[in-house]
């Protein structure tokens, strides 16, 4: 296991409460393996990938409880001089949404390519160069060694995205954590994202956890995926039997929703309510307000019930 | 880009013609110039005759229109009171009305840099705060008056440094560091600002994830960033500088345009007055350019847009 | 601070303190002479350089301390706040109506009146204004009304900027057009319908030109172009006391602290007011 977290829970002190984004969750992520994390906005998905990687907001975000591991080494007792120098960018990487963005507009990109290579001391001097046109060669941006000097704004969207891929892995990270690397993309260069994703993972045998919202990606991607709502995870599994035979009220939702070629519905299926506010979420399921098979058990939380080889999901109708 | 610097080149050219105008104007409000030429009891025919041969006795627009043309031949008549070309005088002084300048803006940018810079980190903190009351205070100082207390408390009581004159490093800290006291709040403000924006973005946020010291986040990466308004915006400053070197230069007797123009005020030596607020100008106008020019220096982006 | 649940609306989070410095300067510049400890220009050559009273050597009489003539500084300084006043009222009051006038006209009429005006105000923006100071002052006789004319020149161009950009906004409104269409004069729709959009904004700016307008006289009369002798400016003390810099501290700080505070509370007073009635004018 390259990645094993333990009952996560990462509270937000905000000044009108304490959120609970992340409460209580728990994955698992091999060599080579892509799990998808998926869920909708504010479901705590982004919280988590953060939460890996110890990036929460100064001051009001905390790890309360829970273990990370990561090739068996607990992140959350880790100092944060320790984090920065061993784990981010060298043994963890993250690729975020908005490839626009995500470059620093005033500094060259082999700047920045170089920059991790060179706080982690992978390589030096004239090593260093050539690492840094190996890498971006690898994330396929045509002759690197000429554009070394070229600024973000020099690039296609698509392009900086494969920019910010190589700034990630060019420490040959264990994990890399993908926060919707496609979502700002248009739909011909998420294609191209997804491959290089999936190139990466043969390469190198790291795990890939990839956070998304959109089903199609996480389908194309990803072997196993974790769904959560309201902070947990309610569900989890290979992809293909998910997809067929989703078990969780909210996952057999969430798919219902998606519109279909042929589909003679004239309105979208949406899922009718709000997620509940998570500075006092409700003791029992979280979904049942809006639960169309809602029962009296509910208000008690539900166990994660394993229905077959690797697929779990959280109801009370499955126990 | 080039387009639009060609525009402000020529909006800056008339803008000096206007002021050229404006300074000759003005000097001739002083009453007919012939009666400072001439002694009292000069007989009405010689007053005449030297009006004709000083070609007072045409329109205004025409006398204007002579002088012009003598100032870009280079010659801005004599200085009475120096005794020498006016135009000769002021460019001699000048480079010391400049390096004051730089000097100046110099200290301000080098106060404003880490007091904006970790009044953004430590946002709220004791920096922040200090670094504010000071801003407010410094705001309402008159440059002038920061210059003598700067002459009594490090010239005179401490006897550290010297109070007037021009030739060593030490001669020109007490100046400048009156010249750039004015404008340390309002870059301190940019800086702050801009950095409280950096902070915020993307790309500092990839960085921390991808392990960058923090240290090196805030002073290379942000910074940089950061710096963009700033740097901008110096230009302005400059000019500024510029300004307040008239009051600065005559407190620390500091050989410049600036002094050299008050004092001939007080001689009503026009030909040397005329001579330095029209560089002055000049100088002015071309550092309010300088912001322009200075946006695709400073920023990539822009330097390659057409 | 909360305490003040008991003032109206418009009154709670005043900046207090610099009203009522504000309040002391207008009190000493109207009633100066009936407060004043001494007379102002009374020479008592006995009583020359005397320093303050916390000093050794001071005399509780000279609150501040005494000057090369043995004049009373704080009794020179009340007298002093009766110029920047004056030179405050008359600078802003003409350097406001002109500069809002012709930011209307240009606003409002736009096209080559506009361009000409704009031309205008870069051309007066490209001379420094204490040059411009000097020019005039040696065109004309230094004095309280050269500063109040080098002031207006100088910062019509500013009010005027401003203006313009507000009124370019108000055109476009409904009601303007409306006006136009029933056939409202122009100058009825200047008073009537603009004036009054602009008239927080210019509140506002004359309050923010206040510290600037003295620390701008101080200036010129520390440089000899102002207020001359044996009037009484605070810049003018500290131009005197120069000379003898080292005999007399209290003269060189006395004044100027009067100016610093003045400036002080004029911009503290200055930022809440634009904070409470404009607070677009922010970036400025």
């Amino acid at each position: 296991m390259v990645l094993a977290v333990e009952n996560l829970q990462m509270h937000l002190h905000l000044k009108r409460g304490v959120l609970r984004a992340v409460d209580g969750i728990s994955l698992a992520v091999g060599e080579g393996e892509t799990l998808g994390l998926v869920g909708e906005s504010g479901s705590g998905k982004t919280l988590t990938g953060l939460s890996l990687l110890r990036l929460l907001p100064k001051g009001s975000g905390r790890i309360v409880a829970g273990s990370i591991k990561l090739d068996g080494q607990e992140l959350t007792t880790m100092s944060e001089s320790a984090m920065a120098r061993d784990i981010r960018g060298r043994r963890i990487a993250m690729i975020m949404q908005d490839p626009m963005t995500s470059l620093n507009p005033v500094f060259s990109i082999g700047d920045q390519v170089r920059n991790p290579l060179r706080n982690h001391d992978i390589a030096r001097g004239a090593a260093l160069r050539s690492a840094v046109v190996d890498v971006l060669t690898r994330v396929r941006i045509p002759s690197p060694s000429q554009r070394l000097g070229d600024y973000p704004h020099q690039f296609s969207g698509g392009q900086r995205q494969r920019i910010v891929a190589a700034m990630a892995i060019g420490c040959t990270p264990r994990l890399l954590v993908a926060d919707e690397p496609t979502t700002a993309l248009d739909v011909t260069i998420q294609v191209q994202i997804i491959s290089l994703l999936r190139q990466i993972q043969s390469d190198t045998g790291a795990g890939i956890i990839l956070i998304t919202h959109d089903l199609g990606v996480a389908a194309s991607l990803c072997r196993r995926i974790a769904v959560m709502y309201a902070g947990q995870i309610i569900e989890t599994g290979p992809v293909r039997r998910i997809y067929r035979m989703p078990s969780h009220p909210y996952t057999q939702a969430l798919l219902a929703a998606i519109p279909r070629l042929g589909d003679k519905r004239t309105r979208l299926q949406a899922i009718a309510g709000q997620p509940p506010s998570l500075i006092d979420p409700p003791s029992g399921c979280r979904f049942a307000a809006r639960c169309p098979a809602r029962m009296d058990k509910c208000a008690e939380a539900p166990p994660m019930v394993t229905l077959a080889d690797g697929h779990s999901a959280a109801c009370w109708k499955l126990a | 880009m080039w387009r639009f610097l060609t525009r402000r080149a020529w909006q800056g050219a008339i803008s000096i013609l206007g002021a050229s105008i404006i300074i000759f104007l003005i000097s001739r409000l002083s009453g007919d110039p012939i009666l400072i030429l001439l002694p009292n009891d000069a007989s009405q025919s010689l007053i005449e005759e030297t009006r004709r041969t000083y070609g007072l006795d045409r329109p205004l627009w025409v006398q204007y229109g002579i002088w012009a043309q003598k100032a870009l031949a280079g010659d801005f008549g004599r200085s009475y009171r120096w005794e020498m070309p006016a135009l000769r005088l002021i460019l001699e002084r000048l480079p010391a009305t400049i390096e004051l300048a730089v000097f100046g803006l110099l200290f301000s940018v080098a106060i404003a840099v880490p007091v904006g810079v970790l009044s953004a980190v430590h946002r709220g903190g004791w920096i922040d705060r200090v670094g504010r009351v000071f801003a407010m205070l410094g705001q309402a100082m008159p440059t002038f008056w920061v210059g003598l207390l700067l002459i009594l408390v490090f010239a005179i009581h401490l006897n550290w440094l010297p109070a007037f004159g021009h030739g060593t490093p030490a001669h020109v800290v007490l100046p400048a560091i009156a010249l750039g006291w004015y404008p340390v709040a309002a870059q301190t403000r940019i800086v702050r600002s801009a950095m409280l924006d950096v902070l915020d973005s993307d790309h500092v946020r990839l960085s921390r994830a991808l392990g960058t010291p923090e240290r090196l986040i805030v002073w290379k990466y942000a910074l940089r960033n950061a710096a963009v308004p700033l740097l901008t915006m110096l230009g302005v400053y400059f000019a500024a500088m510029l300004g307040g070197a008239f009051v600065v230069e005559t407190i620390f007797a500091w050989p410049g345009v600036g002094r050299t123009v008050v004092e001939a005020v007080f001689s009503r030596d026009f030909p040397v007055v005329q001579a330095g607020v029209l560089f002055t100008s000049i100088l002015f106008v071309l550092s309010n350019l300088l912001v322009d020019l200075s946006y695709g220096l400073v920023d990539p982006r822009i330097r390659d847009a057409r | 601070m909360r305490a003040d649940g008991w003032l109206p609306e418009w009154a709670r989070g005043l900046p207090w303190l610099p009203i009522l410095v504000l309040l002391a300067v207008g009190v000493c510049a109207l009633a100066g002479e009936t407060i004043m400890p001494f007379d102002p220009n009374e020479l008592d050559l006995g009583a020359a350089f005397v320093p303050p009273p916390w000093q050794e050597g001071g005399k509780t009489a000279y609150l501040l301390g005494a000057d090369n003539l043995g004049r009373d500084i704080l009794s020179r300084i009340m007298a002093g706040s009766r110029v920047s006043v004056i030179v405050a009222f008359y600078a802003i009051l003409f350097s406001g109506s002109i500069g809002a006038l012709i930011g209307m006209v240009a606003g409002y009429f736009g096209g080559p009146v506009d361009a000409v005006l704009m031309r205008l105000i870069e051309i007066q923006q490209s001379v420094p204004s204490i040059a411009l100071a000097l020019i005039l002052a040696a065109a004309l006789e230094p004095g309280l009304w050269t500063v109040v004319v080098v002031i207006v020149l100088t910062y019509w161009a500013w009010y005027a900027r401003i203006i313009r950009g507000e009124i370019m906004a108000l055109k476009g409104r409904d009601y303007i057009a409306f006006a136009r269409v029933a056939g409202v004069s122009t100058p009825v729709i200047f008073l009537r319908h603009l004036l009054p959009n602009i008239f927080n904004t210019l509140v506002v700016l004359a309050t923010l030109q206040v510290g600037q307008v003295i620390l701008f006289e101080a200036s010129l009369s520390f440089l000899g172009l102002g207020i001359q002798q044996p009037d009484i400016s605070w810049g003018l003390m500290l131009s005197d006391a120069r000379q003898y810099i080292t005999n007399a501290w209290w003269a060189i700080t006395m004044p100027g602290l009067a100016i610093m505070l003045t400036c002080l509370s004029a911009n503290v007073f200055g930022d809440w007011l634009r904070d409470r009635l404009d607070p677009q004018l922010r970036q400025l």
